[in-house]
């Protein structure tokens, strides 16, 4: 039996490689732009992204939120920074949402946004959510960081979240009221986790010249 | 220079009053206090990763460096002689660590244990970690290892003894780490600690008389 398995797939997969090579050349020109018009089709008759449970609570309430694609399976929005006090507060105390938990706040440096992800639990549902507020780069100036308004006067778990969004990515969160490095010391330059980040060279670090910084 | 006469140059053998402090000092003195010292070796509590766990290990019964003459470990740096300094040095901590070598009574040990305080481990090029903490303190043994093992402690504390034996005090004297004064700052804001200090008591006198503290704005 394992012989017979065996070879079936060693043929199939030497023959192949030995037929490619007579055939692209001939095929090559002709083929390619009609199977990339092809297969160009399918990725945008991918469906957008629906509004979800959440996504459709907080409409009823008047708040308009983009649906993002699902992230590993949750539901995922985006909403503008002026919204966000409102939208956080009403999901975390209305009886139909009670995300009362709130799992991370954290912050992306995307190829051309700023995120600072809110990552919203229910207890009583089991239920799971990720809202988003995205800041252009664009938007922001070279010498500024980006704003978001600061969740931490309602909810108070977000206060150190935010603290270490600041010092890691520099999200500048309005209404913080103790907005300092939370992990670097209170002298550190520049933020880490930012693409354009230099890691200092001196006399604690002076290895690897050459490497990534 | 006494000069002395000719007839008893064969027999008389010359030496100056510092020569005979040192001679003195370095075969009578030094090998008592440094038998003594060698056996009482007390580390500081100061553990800031992984290799802390060995080290607490070390002074359970199974290993009990009590019997190397390290009773036991010190909380405070003024009663210590040595830093085993178990763990990742960030740059955050560098400054505390400063501030509690400059603290111990001279003479001062320190035992780099693990990878992370000898080069910097796995934490290779990291922004944030110092890379070896012999940049930032003197160290007197090297202890390889991620995490090292109890017994790897006790060898590095038997050949940190065995360095202790074999020096002499006049030339530990001219090695002696030079002090420097030190001012305290706030870890978040970098402001002196008087100043914060001044701040709190106008505060609470402020909040004794009624009235609304001045807020601490970023």
């Amino acid at each position: 039996m394992s012989d017979e398995e065996n070879k079936p797939p060693v043929n199939n997969s030497e023959n192949p490689p030995a037929e490619k090579p007579a055939e692209k050349p001939a095929e090559a020109p002709a083929p390619k732009p009609a199977a990339a018009a092809a297969a160009k089709p399918p990725e945008p008759a991918a469906p957008p992204p629906e509004a979800g449970i959440y996504g459709n609570f907080l409409k009823g309430k008047g708040i308009d939120s983009t649906p993002l694609p699902l992230s590993v399976g949750t539901e995922t929005m985006e909403l503008k920074p002026s919204d966000l006090r409102t939208a956080i507060k009403l999901l975390r105390e209305s009886p139909e949402a009670k995300l009362d938990f709130l799992v991370a706040v954290s912050g992306v440096d995307s190829a051309d946004t700023f995120d600072s992800v809110y990552h919203l639990w229910s207890y009583t549902k089991k239920d799971e959510l990720v809202v988003k507020v995205r800041i252009p780069k664009s938007s922001v100036a070279a010498d500024k960081l980006p704003e978001v308004p600061s969740i931490s006067p309602e909810w108070p778990a977000a206060d150190w979240h935010e603290r270490e969004t600041y010092d890691l990515v520099g999200i500048r969160y309005l209404g913080h009221r103790y907005l300092r490095r939370i992990l670097n010391p209170w002298d550190w330059e520049g933020h880490p986790l930012r693409r354009d980040y230099k890691q200092p060279v001196d006399a604690l670090n002076d290895k690897n010249p050459d490497s990534m910084r | 220079m006494t000069t002395i006469p000719d007839e008893l140059k064969e027999t008389v053998s010359t030496t100056t009053l510092d020569d005979a402090i040192d001679f003195f000092s370095r075969y009578l003195l030094d090998p008592i206090a440094n038998a003594a010292r060698s056996n009482s070796v007390w580390p500081l509590t100061f553990g800031t990763s992984c290799c802390a766990i060995e080290m607490m290990h070390v002074g359970m019964s199974k290993f009990d460096i009590s019997r190397f003459g390290s009773e036991v470990f010190r909380a405070t740096p003024r009663q210590a002689d040595l830093i085993i300094t178990a763990g990742t040095i960030t740059r955050k901590m560098a400054p505390a660590l400063i501030t509690l070598y400059e603290q111990l009574p001279e003479p001062k040990y320190v035992i780099a244990m693990g990878a992370c305080t000898i080069t910097g481990g796995m934490f290779n090029d990291s922004y944030s970690v110092v890379q070896g903490v012999d940049r930032i303190i003197p160290v007197d043994i090297y202890l390889p290892g991620c995490p090292p093992r109890p017994d790897g402690i006790l060898d590095a504390l038997l050949k940190l003894q065995q360095k202790i034996r074999t020096e002499s005090y006049k030339e530990r004297r001219a090695k002696a780490y030079k002090q420097s004064p030190v001012l305290y700052v706030d870890y978040d804001t970098g402001r002196p600690i008087d100043d914060l200090v001044d701040e709190a008591k106008t505060d609470t006198a402020l909040m004794l008389a009624g009235a609304k503290a001045t807020t601490d704005k970023p």
